[in-house]
């Protein structure tokens, strides 16, 4: 008979191996709180027998510590009166000589006027999303603590998170800019450049550094050096951007001083080359002024001297105007837009001079059209003077020193090359380094490439050596084309 | 000795000045103003005396004493003038010790330092 094998004794097995088999605690408890029945699984996690469980009551089984906390005696009864169901409570239940455990427990009505109490194992879940939260905490007061901006963006730069240097120093709360495109941010020359790092970022892995004012919350902008990071997934692809910022002001000073001094040294180097021309059209006026002095000359020689001097005078001044234009303090302004070939033409004109006295000859090539990028032109014409005079140092018994510009899609490349003795392979990859020099002493500070260096990466550029000893040196500087 | 005086200067107004100078005291003037025809003219004409500028476009101005030396000994006698040298520059001072010039001249310079400068005979 098919009953039979359904038998009553039968139910029992199945259903103390089901409930055997769930990975969680489950006890059957009457209206008295008294527990009916047990799965394997609690005797285990309790550290108890069967027969010190089953018939018992509640308050015998659980340590009253748990009892008085999680009131579950009172809950129990209250589903008993309701019929409704408590979920989700949390519990922690340590039995003797048995690690603390946390239980989410459930207390469910079952028909039978019984209630079935629930308990899931969740020590180990509570554990590593207490453990991330830890390291999530550790992370945010870093970037909270950090002195320096730091933000995060989407794929397309709208702003994410705002650390709180980020509202000290422009201003600006997290919750104003959040959801905001952080070009909106930057002074209007930059944006598109800003706009142009972010569409880069998308598909690229490298980090891009640059320097340009944040605007403030009072409209006045600061001076930051940025670093642009992708921040990529597990996969690789790239799911926003990091964006870390420091305030330059402090640096900027010190850099601009040592700026400063360092082109005064250059004009130490251009020393002789001034003294001479200088000197020329001073004699050409003293003996137009001698012979002025004299009786009897004719009308004719008299007004030549006039001329004579007026023209020695003019060329004196004008050698005096450029090195005045060139020892002032560049002014700490803003980016415009600078045609390099002047600048490289005025920068020419200065050193001229010393390149003669070295019987040095000057071949210049450049583009017909204005070559136009973005740049503070004192600066770049201090690159252009730095790199011109290392080569014409670098050529004591004379030569070639060929500048020529080559324009490629987005950037402007300049190859300024000398005939001199070339650079040794092991200074090559030390000669932007700060006082690294090969220059007697007095000759040189050894400051001038690694000046030459933080410039062109002010601007946005990069600037390279190419060289063998004996075979002179190519530097060559590039830069993004406006 | 016979002959004019060579003026060697780059600057066109200098060698102006200087012929100017001398012209009105009765001597022959010949001007050049790059190294290489400074050393043509001496190589193959005497000249009384010569003042050469030290920084030419194509040469160093000793160099091309030197190699007047070196292609008639004894008959070439120079005075320096350059506004790139100072007076007691140990350049000047060992080239007047080498007998390579009798004299140095620093731009600027009044007629007479000019003239001073002159062998009396």
């Amino acid at each position: 008979m098919p009953d039979n094998e359904m038998s009553p004794n039968r139910f029992e097995l199945l259903y103390g191996m089901l409930l055997d088999a769930i990975p969680s605690s489950v006890l059957l408890v009457d209206e008295k709180l008294h527990i009916v029945s047990v799965n394997r699984n609690f005797l285990l996690k309790s550290q108890r027998g069967e027969t010190r469980t089953v018939g018992r009551p509640l308050a015998e089984v659980f340590p009253t510590i748990i009892l008085e906390n999680t009131d579950i005696e009172r809950r129990i009864r209250e589903v008993f009166r309701t019929g409704t169901s408590v979920k989700g409570q949390r519990m922690t239940y340590r039995a003797p000589g048995v690690p603390i455990r946390i239980y989410y427990y459930s207390i469910l009505p079952i028909p039978t006027n019984q209630v079935m109490l629930l308990m899931e194992d969740v020590t180990e879940q509570v554990r590593l999303s207490e453990e991330v939260r830890r390291v999530e905490r550790h992370l945010a007061s870093v970037v909270e603590s950090a002195s320096d901006i730091v933000l995060s963006t989407d794929t397309e730069g709208r702003i994410l998170t705002w650390n709180s240097a980020a509202e000290k120093l422009s201003g600006l709360s997290a919750h104003e800019v959040r959801g905001q495109y952080f070009f909106q941010f930057c002074g209007s020359n930059q944006q598109q450049t800003v706009r142009k790092v972010f569409m880069l970022m998308k598909s690229g892995n490298e980090s891009h550094t640059t320097e340009f004012p944040l605007v403030t919350s009072n409209g006045d902008s600061i001076l930051v050096s940025w670093v642009f990071s992708p921040m990529k997934d597990d996969y690789g692809q790239t799911v926003g951007a990091v964006v870390v910022g420091r305030d330059l002001a402090e640096r900027r000073k010190l850099e601009n001083q040592l700026r400063q001094s360092q082109k005064l040294a250059a004009l130490g180097v251009m020393a002789g080359g001034i003294a001479h021309e200088i000197r020329n059209p001073l004699a050409v006026c003293y003996s137009a002024a001698e012979f002025l002095l004299m009786d009897n000359i004719s009308t004719e020689f008299r007004n030549e001297c006039s001329r004579k001097i007026q023209a020695g005078i003019q060329k004196a001044s004008a050698i005096i105007e450029n090195l005045l234009r060139f020892a002032r303090p560049s002014p700490d302004t803003e980016m415009v837009q600078v045609d390099l070939n002047t600048v490289i033409t005025d920068t020419l004109d200065l050193i001229t001079n010393q390149a003669r006295v070295q019987q040095i000859r000057i071949q210049l090539e450049l583009e017909q059209r204005p070559v136009l990028v973005l740049g503070v032109s004192g600066l770049l014409q201090q690159v252009f003077m730095n790199i011109f005079l290392n080569g014409i140092n670098a050529m004591p018994e004379g030569g070639l020193l060929s500048i020529v510009e080559e324009i490629s899609e987005a950037e402007v490349a300049v190859r300024i090359s000398d005939t001199g003795m070339g650079i040794q392979e092991s200074d090559l990859d030390k000669i932007f380094d700060p006082f690294h020099t090969t220059s007697p002493i007095g000759k040189g500070t050894g400051l001038g490439l690694s000046i030459c260096y933080s410039i062109v990466q002010q601007h946005l550029g990069s600037i390279h050596v190419q060289s063998s000893p004996g075979q002179g040196a190519t530097l060559t500087v590039r830069l993004p084309l406006l | 000795m016979n002959g004019p005086i060579l003026v060697v200067d780059d600057e066109p107004d200098m060698c102006w000045a200087m012929e100017c100078i001398l012209r009105s005291q009765g001597f022959d003037v010949v001007t050049v103003d790059n190294g290489e025809e400074a050393c043509n003219q001496l190589a193959n004409r005497d000249f009384f005396f010569v003042f050469m500028d030290a920084k030419l476009p194509d040469m160093d101005g000793m160099d091309v004493i030197r190699h007047a030396h070196a292609k008639r000994p004894g008959t070439v006698r120079v005075v320096l003038v350059s506004g790139y040298h100072y007076h007691d520059d140990p350049v000047i001072r060992q080239a007047i010790e080498e007998n390579l010039i009798c004299g140095f001249l620093a731009k600027p310079f009044t007629h007479s330092d000019l003239l001073k400068a002159l062998p009396t005979s």
